[in-house]
Formats: structure tokens, sequence, C-alpha cells
């Protein structure tokens, strides 16, 4: 008796298509030849149950409130290297972006060479290019805001060039059609397209970007980082409470903002 | 002196698809022109040949005296506006800055890059809003808009730019009847009053028969019929709509009875 399945893929053998079974397959076997050499070890895992819990109890201490003002003092720090790096790489990538995207770059080869530069930008994270721009001009925000910038170029640059990419060929056409010129084209057709995902992109890289200076005091560039780090290192748990709940309650805040102000773009100002 | 003359253009396609073999058209200005014919019959090529958005592969096209470039390519696109069957407006924008984008063929990129126009711009764009009829949309959204009503925003493009000529692909493949006709008053208002020359092309024989006052059939990429509106019989309109390998067809006699 031949067996008739009643469960089939909507493919023509009716089997599941042949690269997605290899990928996974192939997905699953690097993860059992690669968990040893990053150490996933559950049984380790399990035996360190203990000391995570008494980390975590030893948080729950009555906050330093005397810390309060030079918290609020570094934190305002933070978001302004946060806005200002944010700000100055928006600046810088708009045009290379529209370099970098496919279907609005003057060039093929300027194309390649735009995205190269990007990806040497973000090759490196934030601390690294901190740690350079302290070298070069000295200990402060200052390094940490250039360090910010010049990573958040590599990135956002990339993001807007993508969003550039898959905007609806028809408009652009529709404005083309009308005889405007190479820059017309772009900023009447293209950028108003791509606005919704720009906003997008800058609330994500905005919310990482005040992650990113909330470290970059470990290297003496300016923001919270230090005091994190600092307090960490001398068992100060009614600080690192404090420190770690603004940040903490401003990573909420930011969030809320970017729902209101992409909904306001993507539908429309409410009447 | 023709507004647009159309030297045995032939467009073929990467993949080897011929979609023009060999026009010849000579299109008097002031005139309004429908070109009809069956899908894939080359009628849209035909009009993005004639605006530059596709090179032809072979022929020239003139638009008033002056042969199309990669040179003139701008400055007669100045001269030659479209109007879309998918609109191709750029839906985040207000209405009234569509419009607008219609007089950016006579500007420089310096104010473009602020994204500012001359009084005397905004001026046109609401003279062609109210030719239309969508003054009071001015400020909406385009994508707010309803399909008739998007595409009376393409055709206020259209006269914000001032042309000679307006291509009109489609216009109304995807608007009601009654928009439809709406439509296509517009554009016969607009050969009317400013002399504009007008080229359309259309599905509907019957709006064909009423507004054209020349008809140009094509099929398989070829002209197969020109002809005024009383010229078109119903063998011609079989030559224009006959498929290949159908010699007699009964379903092609039964659309067309009513078309």
């Amino acid at each position: 008796m031949t067996t008739v399945s009643i469960w089939r893929w909507p493919t023509p053998s009716g089997l599941p298509p042949l690269p997605l079974v290899g990928g996974a397959l192939a997905l699953l076997g690097a993860l059992w030849l690669t968990a040893p050499v990053v150490e996933v070890d559950f049984v380790r895992l399990l035996g360190a149950l203990g000391r995570m819990v008494a980390f975590a109890g030893q948080m729950f201490v009555t906050p330093d409130w005397h810390y309060v003002p030079q918290l609020l003092a570094k934190m305002l720090e933070t978001i302004e290297m946060t806005v200002l790096g944010t700000a100055i790489a928006i600046v810088v990538s708009l045009p290379l972006g529209l370099l970098a995207a496919g279907n609005a770059t003057p060039h093929p080869l300027v194309y390649r060479i735009t995205r190269d530069l990007l990806s040497l930008m973000r090759a490196l994270p934030e601390l690294v290019w901190a740690l350079v721009f302290v070298s070069a001009v000295g200990l402060g925000p200052l390094p940490g805001v250039m360090a910010l910038a010049f990573v958040t170029v590599g990135f956002m640059g990339k993001f807007f060039a993508e969003a550039i990419e898959v905007v609806d060929h028809k408009a652009v056409e529709g404005v083309r059609a009308h005889g405007a010129g190479w820059l017309q084209v772009r900023l009447f057709a293209m950028l108003p397209q791509a606005l919704p995902d720009f906003v997008g992109t800058v609330m994500y890289i905005l919310d990482h970007n005040l992650r990113a200076a909330t470290i970059l005091g470990l290297v003496g560039a300016g923001g919270i980082g230090y005091d994190l780090v600092m307090s960490m290192r001398l068992f100060q748990y009614d600080r690192l409470l404090l420190i770690a709940l603004a940040i903490y309650l401003v990573v909420t805040l930011l969030d809320r903002l970017s729902d209101r102000l992409r909904s306001r773009i993507i539908h429309g100002a409410r009447a | 002196m023709s507004a647009i003359s159309i030297q045995s253009v032939s467009k073929r396609f990467p993949n080897g698809c011929e979609a023009l073999m060999g026009i010849n058209a000579e299109i008097q200005p002031g005139s309004f022109t429908v070109v009809l014919g069956p899908s894939g019959a080359g009628k849209s090529t035909l009009l993005r040949v004639l605006n530059g958005l596709e090179a032809s592969t072979d022929g020239s096209v003139r638009i008033g005296g002056e042969t199309l470039g990669k040179g003139n390519l701008r400055k007669l696109r100045a001269s030659v506006a479209m109007v879309f069957q998918q609109f191709n407006l750029v839906d985040r924008l207000s209405v009234v800055t569509n419009v607008l984008t219609g007089r950016l063929a006579h500007r420089s990129w310096v104010g473009s890059l602020f994204y500012l126009f001359r009084t005397e711009d905004m001026e046109v764009a609401r003279q062609a809003l109210a030719r239309v009829g969508l003054t009071d949309k001015a400020w909406s959204r385009a994508d707010k808009l309803s399909g008739g009503q998007q595409q009376r925003v393409g055709i206020a493009r259209a006269l914000a730019q001032r042309p000679k000529v307006i291509l009109a692909d489609e216009p109304v493949a995807s608007l009601d009847p009654v928009a439809s006709e709406e439509i296509m008053a517009l554009l016969r208002e607009i050969r009317d009053r400013d002399g504009i020359t007008v080229v359309v092309n259309l599905h509907q024989v019957d709006l064909a028969r009423r507004f054209a006052d020349r008809i140009i059939g094509m099929n398989g990429g070829r002209v197969v019929f020109d002809g005024t509106p009383a010229e078109l019989s119903p063998q011609a309109l079989r030559t224009i709509y006959q498929r290949e390998g159908m010699e007699h067809d009964n379903s092609l006699d039964l659309a067309l009875a009513y078309a």
C-alpha cells in the first residue's frame, strides 16, 4: 500500500527546498562545533547561579541620594554627547548615504569607495576610536563626541543608503520625467520617500549612542561611564543602582519619543 | 513643423524583447492623438522613448525640431510633460509640492537644495491646481487623495511645467468610468485652451473615438493603423487587437462588438 501524505510543502516535488534544509543543518552544525570554543557550558552556568543571585541581591540597597546632583550632571553630559555626536553624524551621513545608494550614486566606483569607507568607519567600536581621539585631543567629552560621530557615520550612512535603495521607483520617474535635474530628483523624490526610514534609523542610533556614550568614560572620554565603572570597582552598589536606573529611564523616554515621531511622519500630522 | 517627429524608432530591451520595430509618425502641434493597442504592443515604450525615459536603440525622435539625445534631455523634458497610469506622485509630499516639482526643470539646483521655490512658481502651481479643481486639497498629503484626485494632481504637475507636449500613459487605466471621463475631458480642455499637444495611450476604444482627432493603432511593436476616429472600422479594430497565431478569434469579435 502506498502512503498518501496529506501534508506537503508548496514546491514542485512537495519536499522542503534543499537550500533551506542545507542552511538549517549547516547552522546547527556550526553551533555544535563552536559552543566549546566560546565556552558555552551549561553545567558551569548552573554552578554559577548562586553567585549571580548573590550579586543581584547586593543591588538592593538604599540608594546614595547625596550622589544624585553629580549623577544628573554626568547624565546630562552623556545625553549632550549623544545628541551632538548623532547630529554631526546625520549631517555627514546624508550626502554619503546618497553616494552609497545603488540607485542614487553618480558612478559605480563612487558607490564602491563610499561603501568601503563606511565599513572602515564602523569596523572598530566607539571605545577604540575614543582611545584614538583621547590620545589626539586629550581627555574630556570632545574625543567622546568625535568617536560617537565617527562610528555613527559608518552605520547611518549605510542605513540611509539602504533606505534610499528601496524607495518607490515610480515617483522617482515621475519627478525625473518632468525635467528635474540630478540633485533635484534626489531631493524631491528619493529623500522624502526615505524619510520615515531615516527617522527610524536616527531613533535607533540615538538609543544605541546613548548606551555607547555611557561607556566612553571608561577611557576618559566624558559622560557617566567613568562613575559607572568606578562604582562597580569600588562595590558602591548604592550608586550603581542609581546610575543603571537613570540610563534605563532615559532609554525608555527616548523610545516613547521615537514611537510618537515615527508615527507622525509615516501617517502625517493629525489634523 | 511637427511637434513630435518619430523617425524609424526601434527599441530592443537587453533581454531581447523587441518592443518597437521601426515606428514612423509625425504629430502635429495642438493635436489630440490617442494610441490604441493590446497590452504589450509597445504603447508605453513609445511614450517613454518620447520622454527619454528609455533610449531608442535605432532611429530618432525630434521634439519641436530638436533631436532628443543625452545632452539636451533635461532641456527637452522641460517642454514635454508626462502623466502616468500609477500617477507617480511622491506620496509623502503635499499636493502643492508635487505640483511644484513640475517647475524644477526651469530652476537650478541651488534653491532646490533648501526646498525653496520662487513666489511666481507658487502662483503657477496655484493656477494649475485651480484648473484641475483641487485648490482646497493643496496642503493635503498626496497619498490621502482618491485615485481620480491623484491623477488630477498628476495633470496639474504637468500643467505647472508649462509644456508644449503632454504625454499620458494610460492615465485612466486605474480609475472608475466617471473619473476616467473627467480626466479625458480635462486633457481635451487643456488641448483646446492652451494649444498643448496631447498624446494619450488608452485601452478604452470608446474614449478614443470620442476624444481623439487622430488614432494610432499599434500591434507587436508596429503601427498598424493611423487615421481619424471615423476611419476606425471594425476591421481596423480587428487588425489592432488581433493576436498572433489566431486567425479567426471569436472572443475578439465578441469583445470588440461592445467596444
